[in-house]
């Protein structure tokens, strides 16, 4: 019983999951030879380490790990700032190439994406895993740095593989073998399946994934929530879960949540963090075609306590003045004087979409429609001049304040390494090669 | 029903995409769950006029180009060239980029290009994981550092040759990393 398969053919589907090895810390020693094999940590400008090569990883460092911790276990760490505009240009680069093999490429992450090969091993005359080899040779070639690759009959399945073996490990489970991979895979390791999900199923006894794949259907349809239905059939090499092959059209909320250090008892400068935060969210609001009915703001305290307000608006708009206002009187009633604030947030959590053009009967409608025309040419010099060319007024302190007290000087190389007719607020969209120019050789 | 807004997300979709929706995109677009819902939908649109079916029955826009553009006057004899010839030329993108996900940048530093026209602060273009052959200008990583240099094969062996007499060639110790090949030296003034 323990060692039938869960399915009998290899390959009734083939999908792929990919995912960067270490990938932002990749990309640094990507484009800088005196990297390699050194341990390389980003995240400089939070303090924390947002990712680290694998050379930090052995020595012990995690993620979110404080840098004073890191400096301590591993003082040849080479922390870097992040560079967000280089890991994006890279991130797309991976999707574009993987799309030269198919076109169902589903971007799940800034650095993995899931693929569906199936039916193309006679267009490109190769097997299922010699074509995700290809991928994984062109990725590391032109990228210059390692992916792993997970192949199964589902996505589920495909994400254990990729996880498998790491970093450049391509893990191929066909059908027949899915239950040698699931025997000794904790059940809580499957994608999708959380905390609460693994303590209800210990109290029946199913500790690995197979255990849990082995569930009778009748249990697993009477007991479970339809997305543990889907992974269990996905478990068993059944595919249910579709890739979601578009960009993102539309937002159930969008939110914006910033820290800035060091804390706050100013009220002034408060309320500005959280009126940049309201503008950025209306950006997004905008590309989306989206209008907002309903936000909650948010402050969070030193002692990371919450205080939030909700508040629903007269008329949903796309702009940011009517919300500022709400804001406004919101952040009378959060504010307590003298206390430290380190965050603020908003959420826009009731959206629309922005059909409302025709002017209505009694002229209302004249005011919002001028202040939908200012931010048109806002969102036009933007895209233009760079990010925050022209901001609301109330946004002007946090927008010409430093984020963290320890960023001056933590900008990232590309940011101040430019060629010229590039500007601090546009580079040009190509990931430039940084690092020592080797010399010595002047006969 | 009011199908402005629908007419509006079809024309967007088709200004982005370049093709037009499918039902099933329609029915996302406007936030319906079937597509039965969208066939007559469909059907007040193409009653409108705002959509119409080509002979095989396809939906496309009565001016998928936006506005008709005047080619120059009748009067003058001949229409503008502008439009028609201008289709086969490229931009500056397109003639320095073969390969873009692999296309990395570098900033010139040192002189020891010189004579090949490549001066500190150019800027050149290379190709990453493309094969480099004898002659061409390569990017290869020595002792930790970039180094940008003609690749030369001289009794079977690979050495780093400088365009400038006061630079020796380098001669890797054991095994020459090269990383990318030069494909393009831009300078701006």
């Amino acid at each position: 019983m323990c060692h039938s398969p869960l399915l009998l053919s290899s390959f009734p589907r083939a999908v792929l999951h990919i995912d960067g090895d270490a990938f932002f810390a990749s990309c640094e020693q990507a484009r800088d030879p005196a990297l390699k094999g050194r341990p390389v940590i980003t995240g400089l400008e939070r303090g924390i380490a947002a990712s680290m090569s694998y050379e930090a990883k052995a020595r012990g460092i995690t993620r979110a790990m404080p840098l004073w911790q890191i400096r301590r276990i591993c003082p040849d760490a080479v922390i870097l700032p992040s560079d967000y505009e280089t890991y994006s240009l890279l991130s797309k680069r991976l999707f574009d190439i993987v799309r030269r093999w198919t076109p169902d490429v589903e971007e799940y992450g800034v650095d993995e994406c899931f693929a569906d090969i199936t039916g193309l091993r006679r267009m490109h005359r190769a097997s299922y895993p010699v074509i995700a080899s290809r991928i994984q040779r062109d990725l590391a070639a032109e990228l210059g740095f390692t992916f792993s690759i997970g192949l199964a009959p589902t996505k589920v399945l495909a994400k254990i593989g990729s996880k498998w073996k790491k970093p450049n490990g391509l893990t191929a489970i066909p059908g027949r073998r899915i239950h040698e991979y699931l025997a000794n895979l904790p059940v809580e390791n499957v994608w999708g399946i959380g905390p609460q999900t693994t303590a209800f199923l210990m109290k029946h006894r199913i500790r690995t994934a197979l255990e849990f794949a082995r569930l009778p259907l009748e249990w697993v349809f009477a007991n479970t929530t339809k997305p543990f239905q889907e992974i269990w059939q996905e478990l068993n090499g059944l595919s249910v879960l579709q890739l979601v092959t578009e960009a993102k059209t539309t937002y159930a909320s969008i939110q914006k949540f910033k820290t800035f250090t060091p804390p706050s008892t100013d009220a002034a400068f408060v309320f500005s963090q959280l009126s940049r935060n309201i503008e950025n969210a209306c950006i997004k609001v905008r590309r989306y075609d989206l209008a907002v009915r309903e936000a909650v703001f948010l402050l969070r305290t030193q002692q990371f306590d919450h205080a939030g307000i909700e508040v629903e608006l007269s008329d949903a708009t796309p702009v940011p003045g009517p919300i500022i206002a709400a804001a406004r009187e919101a952040f009378r009633t959060l504010w307590k004087p003298g206390t430290q604030y380190r965050a603020t947030g908003v959420v826009f959590t009731k959206l629309e979409s922005d059909d409302r053009r025709q002017p209505d009967l009694f002229g209302a409608h004249v005011g919002i429609e001028r202040s939908r025309r200012v931010y048109q040419s806002a969102d036009a010099l933007d895209a233009k001049y760079g990010k925050h060319t022209v901001y609301v007024a109330t946004s002007h302190i946090a927008q010409t304040h430093a984020q963290h007290d320890s960023e001056r000087g933590h900008l990232a190389a590309r940011k101040t390494d430019l060629v010229r007719g590039e500007t601090g607020r546009q580079r040009l969209a190509i990931p430039m090669l940084m690092g020592r120019e080797f010399t010595d050789q002047a006969a | 029903m009011d199908p402005t807004p629908a007419i509006r997300r079809i024309r967007r979709f088709f200004q982005q995409r370049r093709r037009m929706p499918t039902y099933r995109e329609i029915a996302r677009l406007v936030g319906y769950r079937s597509t039965n819902a969208v066939a007559k939908l469909v059907n007040v649109l193409v009653a409108g006029g705002s959509v119409v079916r080509d002979t095989t029955g396809h939906l496309t826009l009565p001016d998928p180009f936006g506005t008709a553009r005047v080619l120059g006057t009748v009067e003058a004899g001949w229409p503008s060239p502008a439009e028609e010839e201008l289709a086969d030329t490229m931009s500056l993108d397109e003639w320095l980029i073969s390969n873009r996900e692999a296309t990395f940048m570098l900033k010139v530093r040192g002189e020891s290009m010189r004579d090949a026209g490549i001066m500190p602060g150019d800027m050149v273009l290379v190709e990453r994981g493309s094969q480099a052959r004898d002659g061409d200008i390569v990017v290869a990583e020595v002792d930790g550092a970039w180094t940008m240099k003609y690749l030369r094969h001289r009794d079977g062996k690979a050495l780093l040759m400088p365009a400038n007499p006061k630079f020796r060639p380098i001669v890797p110790r054991d095994q020459l990393n090269i990383t990318a090949v030069v494909k393009a030296v831009i300078r701006k003034y």
